[in-house]
């Protein structure tokens, strides 16, 4: 849809419209007459990214703040933080999974039955408030992590921008509700850890995938999956559910991610498996994040939570629910290297992780 | 799974987990740290909210945050803390807000959902200058909040753990602001339109310019938050049906609460110092008033669109513009005031007077 020479005469010709430009009317520099229709899922991104909406090129030298799509201006401001490449930010399920984390937002404040909380054993609710203060600790920092890449992201990839946001929006809730469960039987904060300050060290976009949302976030997501474990209450239960449910999509991010430039940049493929190797500890014991949910004093709240208690038969069986965590979250890891293309990863698995990997399907 | 696999191995001793080092026998140190026994809390209506959770000794941020890591407060930090993070924000007066907790939880029952909250199919075709007139405001708006959002998302990482309530309140306020560009971005596309030109991005430069966290939220959340919730608060007067109206009123409801932030925030830096922070202030206004201007200025696009989208004729489009640019200005002052900043208005820069009066 244009808009007809003759009222733009007419705009002209009325009072008051002698300095009009109208220029930007007459001949608009952006595309028109999209006329997008919600479809089931409501009006979303994916529907959209349309016709030349829809065309996200992998390079552009788009460093203004125009969003993808818009007209330029020939003086506009420019940012030299903006990248213009798409494999430096791009996620093929970037727009699908910032729909469902704005549908699928919940509130630590009122989804959680809070006032149903049972009373448990003290042994127990320290336990429950140690593991709280591990992930209080922590979430968060997948927070900062993708917030400061943010400012690098060009309005032509403005949705991965987009989910980000929505990733910072999950950890706050994380970081929130785990605090909350501490504070809520009594207990508090406990011992607090060497945390995750590592992860802020990323130099590159594909690092943080790699790092934080592949392994990370991945060894966290299969933890949380398997909070029916340790779980003491339906207030637990729902609030590790809830938490899983984020963190698959920031998890699902990073892989569609590392997909994207195994596929498109595979002389990246060794760089990414050195990011691999620091994670899992292959660079020295202190490089180590993979252990995170696993270790020292986590590792003994999670075997109390696991076994029912700190007699010697339940702290036994404790840690063999634990070692049984450990095999799923180094399993889940591999086989989404292998949805990544890094299936050779078996080979090169730092020997802690190997020992704990079922045999390859075939 | 897990416990047919090894149920055969129950009688055996606790196994050695390759990376996890099963301590010889019980341990248990962290459950006798000195932390503080918060109080059961009383859950009401609005459940189980971060200001009741962080009562007693737990609600107590200091001025000045001792941990160079991520050790939660009232936490008992660890001795070896591994790394110092690249936090560099480390005293209270550069980001607190005595209203955060309270914001974010808010934020969390008001959030709203673009893609399904937005009565999309009330949006009739109308006349070609119209419609692009519409689309070239939804557009930049789209444009300014991506730029806000970008940029405060990349300061989170310099905000210490300390002030947890401030970094939970941002992540709000990046939520909502990434709504705010796909929403406006929809309705671009929504009704045989498309976007509209780029700002010339004098603002936009700005914020990403700003050096200090303090200033930023001058930029973002004090001058273009007030301009914007104006432009909001006449939304009914450019908007042509019911989806154009709740985005307006939406998007308004959201700005209300950045603003409340950049109030309280304003407030709290400019109660813990002396005159120099007050210089500061208008230091930051100053610059923050003229890039504005100069994007006003220029911004042929976007005046003629508010002319045609404001007025049924030219002239009382112009006159809807000024009243717009007024109302936006007004805004800006009273902001100020609520922010213990009052007495603004002689020193508003010239360049911003002179468009507000001649838009
Ligand atoms: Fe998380
Ligand atoms: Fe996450």
């Amino acid at each position: 849809m244009t808009t007809s020479p003759d009222i733009l005469e007419q705009l002209r010709r009325e009072p008051g419209g002698e300095d009009l430009d109208l220029s930007w009317l007459d001949q608009p520099l952006a595309e028109r007459g999209l006329r997008v229709a919600p479809g089931k899922r409501g009006l979303t991104l994916e529907d959209i990214a349309t016709s030349s909406y829809g065309d996200i090129p992998s390079s552009t030298d788009n460093n203004t703040g125009r969003l993808r799509g818009a007209a330029p201006r020939t003086d506009a401001q420019r940012s030299q933080m903006l990248w213009g490449s798409k494999s430096a930010s791009w996620s093929a399920s970037a727009m699908l999974l910032y729909e469902e984390a704005v549908q699928r937002q919940w509130s630590s404040a009122t989804d959680v039955p809070w006032a149903e909380m049972p009373e448990l054993p003290e042994e127990l609710e320290l336990a429950m408030s140690q593991l709280c203060t591990f992930l209080t600790q922590v979430e968060f920092i997948a927070g900062d992590v993708p917030g400061k890449y943010a400012p690098n992201i060009s309005g032509e990839f403005f949705e991965i921008g987009l989910f980000l946001a929505s990733q910072i929006m999950d950890e706050a809730r994380h970081l929130d509700v785990f605090r909350k469960r501490a504070l809520a039987n009594g207990i508090g904060l406990l011992q607090a850890g060497p945390g995750a300050i590592g992860l802020l060290t990323a130099q590159d976009f594909t690092e943080m995938a790699s790092t934080l949302h592949l392994v990370g976030e991945g060894f966290v997501q299969s933890l949380f999956r398997m909070g029916e474990m340790f779980a003491q209450s339906e207030v637990d239960k729902r609030m590790f559910r809830l938490a899983a449910q984020d963190e698959s999509r920031h998890v699902a991010f990073g892989v569609m991610h590392m997909k994207y430039v195994v596929e498109t940049q595979p002389e990246r493929r060794e760089e990414i498996h050195t990011y691999l190797d620091r994670m899992e500890g292959q660079l020295g014991a202190g490089s180590a994040q993979a252990g995170l949910t696993g270790g020292g004093q986590t590792g003994e709240a999670l075997a109390i939570l696991l076994g029912g208690g700190t007699s010697e038969t339940q702290l036994r069986e404790g840690y063999m629910k634990l070692l049984a965590i450990r095999k799923r979250q180094v399993n889940e890891y591999m086989h989404r290297l292998e949805v990544v293309g890094l299936g050779d990863r078996r080979q090169k698995i730092a020997p802690m992780m190997l020992a704990l990997l079922d045999p390859a399907r075939n | 799974m897990a416990e047919t696999d090894t149920q055969e191995d129950l009688q055996a001793a606790p196994p050695q987990i390759p990376g996890i080092p099963a301590p010889p026998q019980l341990d248990m140190s962290w459950a006798k740290v000195p932390t503080a026994r918060p109080p059961k809390p009383k859950i009401g209506a609005e459940g189980f909210t971060l200001r009741l959770a962080d009562a007693g000794e737990y609600a107590y941020a200091p001025d000045h945050w001792p941990y160079e890591n991520d050790t939660p407060r009232g936490s008992y930090p660890a001795k070896d803390r591994g790394l110092p993070a690249p936090y560099t924000i480390y005293d209270k007066a550069e980001v607190w807000a005595e209203n955060s907790a309270d914001l974010y939880e808010l934020a969390i029952r008001e959030q709203w959902k673009p893609a399904t909250q937005i009565s999309w199919s009330t949006i009739e075709p109308l006349a070609g200058h119209i419609e692009a007139a519409i689309d070239q405001i939804v557009s930049n708006i789209s444009e300014q909040q991506y730029n806000s959002n970008a940029v405060m998302m990349g300061r989170l990482k310099d905000i210490s753990y300390g002030y947890h309530e401030v970094k939970l309140y941002l992540a709000t306020q990046a939520f909502d602001q990434a709504r705010h560009v796909e929403a406006f971005r929809k309705r671009a596309l929504a009704n045989g339109g498309g976007l509209g030109v780029e700002s010339p991005g004098f603002f936009n430069r700005a914020v990403y310019a700003s050096f200090k966290f303090t200033e930023l939220v001058v930029y973002t959340n004090i001058i273009r938050t007030s301009f914007l919730l104006a432009l909001c608060e006449m939304g009914d007067r450019i908007g042509r049906s019911q989806a154009d109206r709740q985005l307006f009123e939406n998007t308004a409801n959201d700005l209300r609460r950045h603003l409340s932030y950049g109030i309280e925030h304003l407030k709290h830096y400019l109660l813990t110092g002396d005159e120099q922070k007050r210089r500061n202030v208008r230091a930051w206004l100053d610059r923050g008033e003229i890039m504005l201007a100069a994007d006003m200025r220029r911004d042929k696009p976007l005046r003629e669109a508010f002319i045609l989208a404001l007025g049924d004729t030219v002239e009382r489009g112009k006159a809807s513009l000024r009243e717009l640019r007024q109302a936006q200005l007004r805004k800006l002052l009273r902001t100020l005031e609520l922010a213990t900043f009052p007495g603004h208005e002689p020193y508003v820069n010239a360049s911003l007077r002179d468009i507000i009066d001649n838009p």
